[in-house]
């Protein structure tokens, strides 16, 4: 049975190698990264927990979205509402809620920490929720937002990323197949830049605004007392929320890209199509869907006989028996060991501790006999002198 | 398939073992203190056999936690997530003596069971990563600099058999700094059998939680064994405290700003002679008892007992007076003998509410006295040095009290040892009677002091010293370096008492953050300064005024004819040397 599967195996792979480009997204993922610190820039961890809430409705699900917050916002002490984080002054939406996950937050948000991020560069001891688990076959949303220039965006008011250093992390995904393909978003000043140096294929890239061009605040809600989601950030959002009700919507990039309003956004938002494959046209026909939610076309094998997946199941558990006996194989030599061990270790278990420190209550007479030595040695100094005269 | 079905056969028989020796228990108590505030007290606790949780056969045990523990060797874990500060002096003895809270921040301690030193830094290491993964906190900044090994004032609270025992490590480590919000109460829950979906549990709200006036989560993993017998069990608790007022949790959720009350709705004494009616005197209602619910204080009533929770007859309980009335939605009510703690008995998949009306009370539930009031504050001025003071107070008029007060200071706060000082009662005599340090090592780990003390009765201890404060490398500061830094709190521990102090703000001397711009634009222009002007007298010959004129063409052809003749001179006396 199993080397009947191994022999299938081949042909199955010559048969998927043979078929049309129907490369299509096996896994949806989305990286969401505010930037800025303090209470001011709230408005811009109110744009990133939108997107939040936008990609958790469509069905991206939390182990799936990797959150950077730098600030706490909904419970600071600034703050009049507890626990809550408004993007609108209506207030009908509680975007902090009941149930978040937030998987780099306070100073863990860093530039380092978000290159690692994307390039898996990450310590043995990371958990996998603050990883990045994406194959050739996985979709990512990476969205941005905070303050930047000219092909720079700042991190906590303190370090910037350029946007060379985005494009070469984004290579490197792109040589180890962590990507299939990227919407890359961003709002931020002059966030054009930012993409524009971008050389990997499959990625689109959409931004705020040009180069010279701030981006700027949609409004204000006077009981929060700062700005709460910027133009860009609304705008999209009012798309998604208006017309991509349900994950089953068949609303395409372009029809977002379409709706963006200059005279709305106050700057002129940029997209960037040529490092797509079928340029423009391809990727204006990209369902929304694609990026934004967890939908994924399944591909259905015909059925060959009805005892095959009993029969797979029994080879199953024969493998399962197999690896168990190993495993208690090992563990029974681990035990060989590790009783001939401790004998050689038990010399060396000297313990770190913090070390006593003595009170000394008999520092009176110390200092007596220190007097008397002193007095006894000038003595003898004094005896010496006088015979040598 | 025979395979499978007597896997499923084993698996069913486990279940049916699991099921016999796993409990859970939820309790809340609800108990009012002064002035117009409301302590609640929920309390989860499971136990699970160490024989299925060693066979990952979970059942109240959560999972996720399990694989952790048992991947990071971990035998006893004790994590805290609190905010806020206890006002000791209104609010009487800290609810589980105080066995449940952390200081402000995180603060997580450990027994690690591993050969030598080295191995258990390497499991602490997977141990705060794996949970910073779980509780969505920093947790991973607990580096070796805020990692500690308390001698005096942790013990385990669970049992351990001597073999195991030799083999622990306790470590301790703490984060002033961290923040405390909603994505922590998300995975606590996760971890409750009832998921915050029904029982005490269903009344947790984040933005009831974190609008409270001191509140704290723990969680505490800790073996326990009946005496006598191989038979333990491990027994996960899950705690959260705090303590809401009154009158800001009645606050509309939409509408939380505190505005002036209409004038039909002021409440007037009319007692007092009014010259016209647009006047009042407000009355006083603070001798009243405040009139709240459930649903007011947090939010929405409790979505009936948890079902998971079989044994449990009493999950609610208030430490009232019997003589306050207090209505419920048809719950049965069991008053105790002591005359102040009453439990109500729920009907299972009903909405449980409890409306207390306002009441004039001449008693109310005595307080317990804490054994120890404590208060830290910094002392000294300026960016170079510093001191701190602890003023300890012992309210007992009969007993002394014997105290161990924990110091954890960061590397940059440099202890002076010397400096130490204790004075009871302005003298000083000798109340120290015992002491342990491990000195700070730059970047590498901080200050760790325990400092044993014995208080007289009536009386109060002043524990002084003095420090250093260090100044940090430029890429050392955080990015709000500003702010200052936080100071972890002392832990006192009195036998299984412990009280912790409040976090301390240390400002360090902050450079300007421009200032290495303004440094190279000034040295760039210093050095362009010196090497153009030394450049010019060495290229430059320098000649007076009147001597310029004759300075032309003539003098150059002069020195390139001198230095034709000279090169001439040369090659002749050469070629002579050759003949």
């Amino acid at each position: 049975m199993k080397l009947d599967i191994l022999f299938q195996l081949p042909v199955a792979l010559a048969l998927l190698a043979s078929m049309p480009v129907a490369a299509e997204h096996t896994s949806n993922w989305a990286v969401l990264v505010s930037t800025s610190r303090f209470w001011f820039n709230y408005r811009h961890l109110a744009n990133v927990l939108s997107l939040y809430r936008t990609v958790k409705r469509l069905g991206i699900p939390d182990s799936q979205i990797i959150l950077m917050l730098p600030d706490d916002m909904a419970c600071n002490p600034r703050n009049a509402f507890p626990g809550t984080v408004y993007s609108n002054a209506d207030r009908a939406v509680d975007l902090y809620g009941d149930n978040i996950e937030v998987d780099y937050r306070g100073y863990e948000v860093t530039v380092e920490n978000f290159i690692r991020l994307l390039t898996d560069r990450v310590g043995e001891e990371m958990p996998r929720s603050k990883r990045l688990l994406t194959d050739d076959r996985s979709n990512i949303l990476v969205y941005m937002t905070g303050h930047g220039g000219n092909e720079f965006l700042k991190f906590q008011d303190a370090e910037e990323i350029s946007a060379f250093d985005l494009a070469d992390a984004f290579e490197q995904m792109w040589e180890k197949k962590r990507y299939h393909e990227i919407l890359f978003m961003i709002d931020t000043c002059q966030a054009n830049t930012m993409y524009s140096k971008f050389y990997s294929p499959n990625i689109i890239a959409t931004g705020s605004s040009e180069i010279d061009q701030s981006s700027y605040s949609h409004h204000a809600d006077n009981d929060v007392g700062v700005a709460v989601i910027d133009r860009y950030t609304y705008y999209n959002l009012d798309f998604l929320e208006t017309h991509v009700r349900e994950p089953s919507s068949k609303k395409t990039l372009g029809d977002l890209f379409d709706s963006y309003d200059e005279a709305k956004i106050h700057s002129h938002p940029g997209i960037r199509w040529d490092l797509f494959p079928g340029g423009e046209q391809g990727g204006r026909d990209r369902l929304l869907m694609d990026f934004f939610g967890n939908v994924q076309n399944v591909e259905v094998n015909s059925v060959v006989n009805d005892t095959e997946w009993k029969e797979d199941l029994l080879a199953l558990g024969k493998k399962i028996a197999e690896l168990r006996e190993r495993a208690e194989a090992d563990e029974a030599a681990e035990r060989n060991v590790s009783t001939a061990e401790p004998l050689l270790k038990n010399h060396s278990s000297q313990r770190i501790r913090a070390a006593k420190v003595e009170i000394d209550g008999k520092w009176w007479e110390k200092k007596a006999i220190g007097a008397w030595t002193l007095a006894g040695c000038s003595l003898v100094w004094l005896a010496a002198t006088y015979m040598e005269s | 398939m025979r395979q499978l079905q007597s896997l499923l056969v084993f698996l069913a028989a486990i279940l049916t073992f699991a099921r016999a020796s796993s409990d859970y228990h939820e309790q809340l108590v609800l108990r009012p203190l002064q002035p117009s505030l409301l302590l609640a007290s929920f309390n989860f606790q499971s136990n699970t056999t160490w024989a299925s949780f060693e066979q990952q056969n979970f059942r109240y045990f959560p999972r996720s936690l399990g694989q952790i523990l048992q991947h990071a060797n971990t035998r006893e874990l004790h994590l805290r997530f609190s905010l806020g500060q206890w006002d000791a002096e209104n609010w009487g003895a800290r609810p589980w003596k105080g066995a449940r809270e952390g200081g402000t921040g995180v603060e997580l301690w450990a027994w690690v069971e591993a050969e030598t030193d080295e191995e258990a830094d390497g499991r602490w290491l997977t141990l705060t990563n794996a949970l910073s993964g779980l509780f969505c906190a920093s947790l991973n900044f607990i580096d070796s600099t805020r990692t500690t090994r308390p001698v005096l004032s942790f013990q385990p609270s669970g049992y351990h058999t001597n073999s195991t025992a030799s083999k622990l490590h306790l470590l301790h480590g703490t984060l002033p700094r961290e923040v405390v919000c909603t994505e922590n109460l998300t995975p606590f829950l996760k971890l409750l059998p009832c998921k915050g979906k029904a029982g005490i549990s269903s009344l947790l709200d984040g933005h009831k939680l974190f609008d409270a006036s001191w509140q704290s989560m723990s969680l505490d993993v800790t073996p326990i064994c009946r005496s006598g017998s191989e038979d333990c069990q491990l027994q996960i608790t899950q705690t959260t405290d705090m303590v809401l007022d009154i009158q800001r949790s009645k606050r509309p959720r939409d509408n939380p700003i505190p505005r002036p009350i209409p004038s039909e709705e002021l409440k007037c004494d009319t007692s007092k002679p009014y010259n016209s009616f647009d006047t009042c005197y407000p009355l006083d209602i603070s001798a009243q008892e405040e009139e709240w619910s459930l649903s007011q204080i947090f939010g929405h009533t409790m979505k009936g007992s948890c079902p998971l929770a079989e044994n449990e007859s009493y999950p609610v309980c208030i430490n009232v007076p019997h003589a306050r009335d207090i209505y419920t939605s048809g719950a049965r009510e069991h008053k105790d003998e002591s005359g102040y703690m009453r439990c109500f008995e729920l009907t299972p998949q009903e909405d449980f509410e409890m409306i207390l009306p306002p009441q004039d009370l001449s008693e109310r539930a005595p307080l317990e006295q804490p054994l120890l009031y404590a208060e830290r504050s910094f002392i000294g001025y300026g960016q170079e040095r510093g001191g701190v003071q602890a003023i300890l107070t012992n309210p007992s008029p009969t007993d002394a009290v014997d105290f161990v007060y924990m110091e954890s200071l960061p590397w940059f706060m440099k202890l002076y040892l010397h400096t130490l000082k204790a004075k009871i009662n302005g003298n000083s005599e000798d109340v120290i009677q015992e002491m342990y340090y491990r000195p700070a090592l730059d970047r590498k780990r901080g200050t760790q002091l325990e400092v044993r003390i014995l208080i007289p009765a009536n009386s109060t201890v002043v524990l002084t010293y003095d420090f250093e404060k260090a100044i940090l490398r430029y890429t050392e500061y955080p990015p709000d370096a500003n702010r200052g830094f936080d100071i972890a709190p002392a832990v006192i521990t009195i036998g299984n008492v412990s009280i912790r102090t409040t976090s301390l703000l240390l400002p360090l001397p902050t450079p300007d953050f421009s200032m290495p711009y303004n440094v190279i634009i000034l040295t760039s222009t210093i050095m362009a300064l010196a090497f153009g002007s030394i450049f010019n007298l060495l290229v430059r010959r320098f000649v007076a005024a009147d001597e310029a004129e004759k300075w032309d063409v003539r003098a150059l052809r002069l020195i390139i004819k001198g230095a034709i003749s000279r090169f001439a001179r040369r090659f002749m006396k050469k070629t002579t040397k050759k003949d």
